[in-house]
């Protein structure tokens, strides 16, 4: 085992760490809000809100 | 143009978000500049080289500069068009309001393909990368696999909780990388001993033009990958302050600097290896420092390789997601992906999704051919642009709507881009064959599922969402 | 025309959509590859008793693949030898070209259709 190794087994367990990250929040804002208010964008929005998410407001 | 009212609920393109839009305008031309040139500039660091092998030195130089005449058509059409139907989801809602919906079915696909394969190249790319330094330390059968899966996980975290916080730091690496390569260009020029640049030998015999002419066009194929994804300044359209300026000038200015920045590259290159070893090197900037006898040089392009693979596929997941998000949101996906995170604002589930097909085709396919992927989408995409701009000349002449932005010379930029593209795709024929009757074959396929299935979904009108007159003829 | 109402598609439905978009993908992209059947046509010639001569490698070149870190002939010359194989018939190239056309003829004919149905039911039934 050197260093290498250890980058190796590092590198997996970051991706778990992320790959969790993601899935916990996945699954509580789906939980958290209804369909229709995640799905309620439509084309051309996007953008607005995400300057709006930008700017802090 | 008609006039319209903005809160009508019909005009769900702008909804009640619309009177904001005048604020939102705060890019210039620099950013559309560093836009595209932050997803592009990879394709300086590893890929190109790929064309050496197919055709030789010069053969890759010469496809360098004829792709970058079939991308100029490119920027011009799309500048035109983009400045009128300044929305985002880029080339899909135009195909949609110009051609019809299949089409934009499939133009939707192109985008996420051709972003995907490159984020799998690029995380690839990273793989090797660590793999080569590891065996620089001594240290040999390094598994690449853990470094491609976590790139993919990190940058796809990073765009799920939002992806302008991180794109100046992108644009401050891409600065990096752009410098990484001038820096290695002033270096390497001149007498330095065994290691300087040897172009007469190395490029002397059967070296030269070792497939002939038929290599020069078989290289037109990778020649594509200079600039690929250049054409996605165009996403930006809804945030630049004056798109009939900003667009045009950012892009061909991008394009200008990707052609300087690649002749840079292959001369570099080719002056340091012999082109049977370039066409299969996968971090060709990387080998070239290497052999520059610097060690400096060798670990500014380590730096700069990394940060340009990790600009590219952090932009990547960005477009491919919102490509994939426009179309579950109008339906011609399933409605699930159409989803917005209430908090971070960005489209999580289709970033979500495109995670693990991302990490399969970069741990299981080589570069070459997630590449080859990624240009033949691309290359379908071009074909599609000309189509686009003599149906969009046809349907709405220039006096009907008011370009921000309207190129010269129609038809010729669309007809050069149509032949260029034949070329192209002959070029693939060459050597991928399989390849491209499987990307093509792909793409009938699932245009028969969407035809015939998947579009009872969609309702018909409601896609429609610019304040455009009726087209002519319909 | 009258003006087309999209049902609603159920949970289980989509997500047999999702199956499907995925499985084309693989079953297309990935499986031709996995199966070598994809890929670049890529042929070696095989030289016995390798030298860099006989390779066509002049003396710079051999300096810089011994940069490299191929330190004999041998070494080097799988990597030298392999060419791309550009030997195509006319039935090849022609089916090609069918290929490519009639997909776009495809796209073009049926989004035509479709594009009818979409402008009628915009421009036409509503006031302005």
């Amino acid at each position: 085992m050197d260093v290498w190794n250890y980058a190796e087994y590092g590198a997996w367990a970051l991706s778990a760490v992320f790959a969790v990250l993601i899935i916990l929040d996945w699954i509580k804002t789906d939980q958290t809000y209804s369909e229709e208010v995640l799905t309620s964008s439509r084309e051309g929005e996007l953008e607005a809100m995400t300057e709006e998410q930008h700017r802090g407001t | 143009m008609a006039d319209f009212d903005i809160t009508s609920k019909e005009r769900d393109g702008m909804g009640p978000h619309g009177t904001n839009v005048g604020l939102l305008r705060v890019l210039g031309p620099a950013h559309v500049w560093a836009l595209g040139v932050g997803i592009v500039l990879v394709g300086e660091y590893m890929g190109w080289n790929f064309g050496v092998a197919k055709g030789g030195a010069y053969a890759a130089l010469i496809a360098c500069w004829f792709a970058g005449i079939l991308y100029t058509c490119v920027a011009m059409i799309d500048s035109e068009v983009t400045s009128t139907v300044a929305a985002a989801g880029g080339q899909y809602t135009q195909a949609k309001h110009i051609i019809g919906p299949l089409m934009a079915f499939n133009v939707g696909l192109y985008l996420v393909f051709a972003y995907t394969m490159l984020e799998a190249g690029n995380a690839w790319t990273v793989g090797y990368l660590v793999q080569t330094v590891a065996g620089m330390a001594g240290h040999s059968g390094l598994s690449d696999k853990p470094f491609i899966v976590l790139s993919i996980l990190f940058l796809a975290w990073l765009n799920y909780r939002g992806v302008l916080a991180t794109l100046t730091f992108n644009l401050v690496i891409t600065a990096v990388a752009f410098i990484s390569i001038v820096i290695l260009f002033a270096m390497t020029v001149g007498n330095h001993g065994e290691f300087s640049l040897q172009h007469a030998d190395l490029m002397s015999g059967q070296a030269a033009l070792p497939y002939g002419w038929l290599g020069v066009l078989a290289a037109m194929h990778f020649g594509l990958w200079y600039y690929l994804g250049i054409e996605g300044t165009t996403q930006a359209a809804e945030e630049v302050r004056s798109p009939a300026r900003a667009l045009p000038f950012g892009t061909l200015a991008g394009i200008m600097t990707l052609i300087i920045a690649a002749t840079l590259t292959w001369w570099v290159c080719v002056g340091l290896m012999p082109w049977e070893y370039l066409g299969i090197s996968g971090v060709p900037l990387f080998d070239a420092a290497r052999m520059s006898g610097s060690q400096f040089l060798v670990v500014l392009l380590g730096i700069g390789t990394l940060f340009a693979t990790l600009a590219s596929a952090n932009g990547c997941i960005n477009d491919a997601s919102r490509a994939w998000f426009a179309m579950g949101r109008d339906r011609y996906l399933p409605g699930w992906f159409g989803a917005v995170h209430p908090t971070y604002r960005t489209p999580y589930r289709s970033i979500i999704f495109l995670v693990p097909i991302a990490c399969l085709f970069a741990t299981q396919l080589p570069l070459d051919q997630l590449v080859t992927f990624s240009i033949l989408s691309g290359l379908l995409e071009y074909t599609f642009m000309p189509l686009n701009m003599i149906l969009f000349r046809r349907k709405w002449p220039l006096d009907t709507i008011k370009r921000g932005y309207e190129h010269p010379f129609h038809p010729l930029p669309a007809l050069v881009l149509l032949a260029l593209c034949a070329v192209t795709f002959f070029a693939v024929f060459l050597g991928y064959g399989t390849q491209l009757v499987a990307m093509i074959v792909f793409y009938i396929v699932v245009s028969l599922w969407f035809h015939f299935w998947r579009y009872r979904f969609v309702n018909r009108g409601a896609q429609f969402t610019m304040p455009w007159p009726r087209p002519k003829g319909y | 025309m009258a003006k087309y109402t999209a049902p609603i598609q159920s949970k289980a439905s989509q997500f047999i959509d999702v199956i499907v978009i995925l499985v084309l993908t693989i079953v297309t992209l990935y499986l031709p590859s996995w199966l070598k059947l994809a890929g670049s046509s890529v042929v070696h010639k095989t030289v016995d008793n390798p030298t860099w001569d006989s390779l066509g490698q002049n003396a710079t070149m051999v300096a810089k693949w011994n940069q490299l870190g191929y330190a004999d002939a041998a070494s080097a010359a799988d990597t030298i030898t392999a060419r791309f194989d550009y030997s195509f018939t006319a039935i090849n190239l022609i089916a090609m070209i069918v290929v490519i056309v009639g997909y776009y003829v495809i796209i073009l004919r049926y989004s035509e259709t479709e594009y009818r149905d979409v402008i009628a039911e915009k421009f036409d039934g509503k006031e302005k």
